[in-house]
């Protein structure tokens, strides 16, 4: 089964991958359009024609999306976080993976699954993450959207979430419960996706998987 | 106690239910919408219900709109206890598939439920803390499980659980309590959704173990006025589904 992995062009999307064997599909990085501070969402307009063109492309098998921020910076509070950066850091991040997640059922075949990848801190974590924490809960609701949408064509839909690119020492106490958190692209998360790809899960659709060392508790 | 609060996008369904709620109490109640003429009828109720009401216009989606609104409220009644973010874009009933959902579509929504939130959330702030008030976010179900026919307001919807979550976070050492309320409700948007999408209301009540809809102003307004309320006074972080047991995820 070939993997088509729709991404960014960030070394992690890149590692992921590598550790999947995928051929990576890029997904635009258009918050760094010069010139506007992205609140009229002009930069949506090279993600829309984006999405048109790759949503021709030929229907494969299994489709990964991960559709990062390539820096995520670092935690900020709302009240210190100023229109740009919440555009920045939120809309903009969304808008990708909105077109990311259409791409992805567009070229997903019949019987086939989706598993999105998606940044996201664990609830004890998540101060000063609003923004991305926005994101990841908007991306496990759209794919739970997909999943009952292409439901009826054999098509699963999953999240896979990771803290990995979030997670800064000191944690918040207490300690997660596997000493390997908060995991690696290659190991955790790249185990999680092949298991939600692969035929084991035949009967998984709509479901969330923190590959999170346990962080997340439930 | 008497309370101040602002409530957007409450000229009509769950908003106008809980600026009512809140009126009952006793509690000054800022309309903060668009529609002058509605939001000051809605304003009227709330005063023939032993509250205060009042109207402001806002554009939940405009940083400077927001700005305004904020500070009038303040001005006026020297005090801001709760603020309510209930606006959404008025394509949230529109139904349509992830491919049929443009990116523009996609901005309105955004800008109205998440954005908006985000600007509400900041102005309140300094406000909500000098009093040790409350933020109340409205989401809803879809939030939770998503909507095949309806996916970008279930993200948004999702998005808004998230914001609340991490601000609950952030906000809990300043004393600030920050929730959302997921409400199934009859309003006007439910009404045209249905309308939209014919097969949608037997999918929604045929689910639901009280199998109808809830009335905004006497099932879901109280629930707003618990959150933001004195008992609720260590209730932070949650998002409570006021939705008479449908939803199939907790």
């Amino acid at each position: 089964m070939s993997t088509l992995l729709l991404g960014t062009d960030a070394q992690p999307v890149r590692d992921l991958a590598r550790a999947l064997g995928a051929e990576l599909v890029v997904v635009p990085d258009v918050d760094g359009a010069p010139g506007h501070d992205g609140t009229d969402w002009a930069w949506a307009d090279a993600l829309e024609a984006w999405r048109t063109e790759a949503a021709a492309g030929p229907a494969t098998g299994a489709v990964v999306v991960a559709a990062w921020t390539g820096d995520l910076g670092a935690p900020t509070p709302l009240d210190d976080l100023d229109l740009g950066g919440w555009v920045a850091r939120h809309e903009v991040a969304f808008g990708r993976w909105f077109a990311a997640l259409g791409v992805a059922a567009a070229r997903c075949g019949d019987h086939g699954a989706i598993v999105a990848v998606v940044d996201k801190a664990a609830p004890l974590d998540c101060a000063g993450r609003a923004a991305e924490t926005g994101v990841a809960d908007a991306v496990e609701a759209l794919a739970r959207s997909l999943a009952r949408s292409e439901g009826p064509r054999g098509v699963r839909v999953n999240t896979v979430t990771t803290p990995v690119r979030l997670t800064s020492p000191p944690v918040v106490l207490p300690a997660p419960p596997l000493a390997t958190f908060p995991g690696t692209i290659a190991v955790e998360v790249a185990g999680a996706v092949r298991t939600l790809l692969g035929r084991d899960a035949v009967g998984i659709t709509a479901t969330t998987v923190h590959a999170d060392s346990g962080r997340t508790g439930h | 106690m008497s309370r101040v609060v602002l409530v957007t996008g409450a000229t009509g369904g769950v908003g106008r239910g809980i600026a009512l709620a809140c009126g009952e109490a006793g509690w000054t109640v800022w309309i903060a919408a668009r529609r002058e003429a509605e939001g000051t009828a809605v304003a009227d109720e709330v005063t023939a219900l032993g509250g205060q009401g009042r109207f402001v216009r806002c554009e939940a989606g405009e940083p400077a709109s927001v700005q305004e609104a904020v500070a009038t409220v303040v001005a006026t009644d020297g005090a801001l206890h709760g603020a309510v973010h209930n606006a959404t874009s008025g394509l949230s009933p529109r139904p349509g598939s992830v491919a049929d959902t443009t990116l523009a579509d996609l901005r309105d929504h955004v800008a109205v439920s998440v954005r908006g939130t985000y600007l509400l959330a900041r102005e309140s702030l300094p406000h909500l803390e000098a009093v040790g008030g409350a933020l109340l976010v409205l989401t809803s179900e879809a939030g939770f499980e998503g909507k095949a026919r309806l996916p970008a307001y279930a993200a948004v919807k999702a998005a808004q659980r998230g914001l609340v979550r991490a601000l609950a976070r952030e906000w809990g050492p300043k004393g600030v309590r920050v929730n959302a309320l997921a409400p199934l409700a009859a309003t006007p948007a439910v009404d045209e959704a249905f309308r939209r999408d014919p097969a949608m209301s037997e999918r929604v009540l045929g689910r639901s173990p009280m199998g109808r809809l809830g009335d905004a102003a006497t099932e879901i307004g109280p629930v707003a006025r618990f959150l933001l309320g004195p008992d609720a006074a260590f209730l932070t972080g949650s998002t409570l589904l006021a939705d008479g047991g449908s939803c199939s995820i907790s």
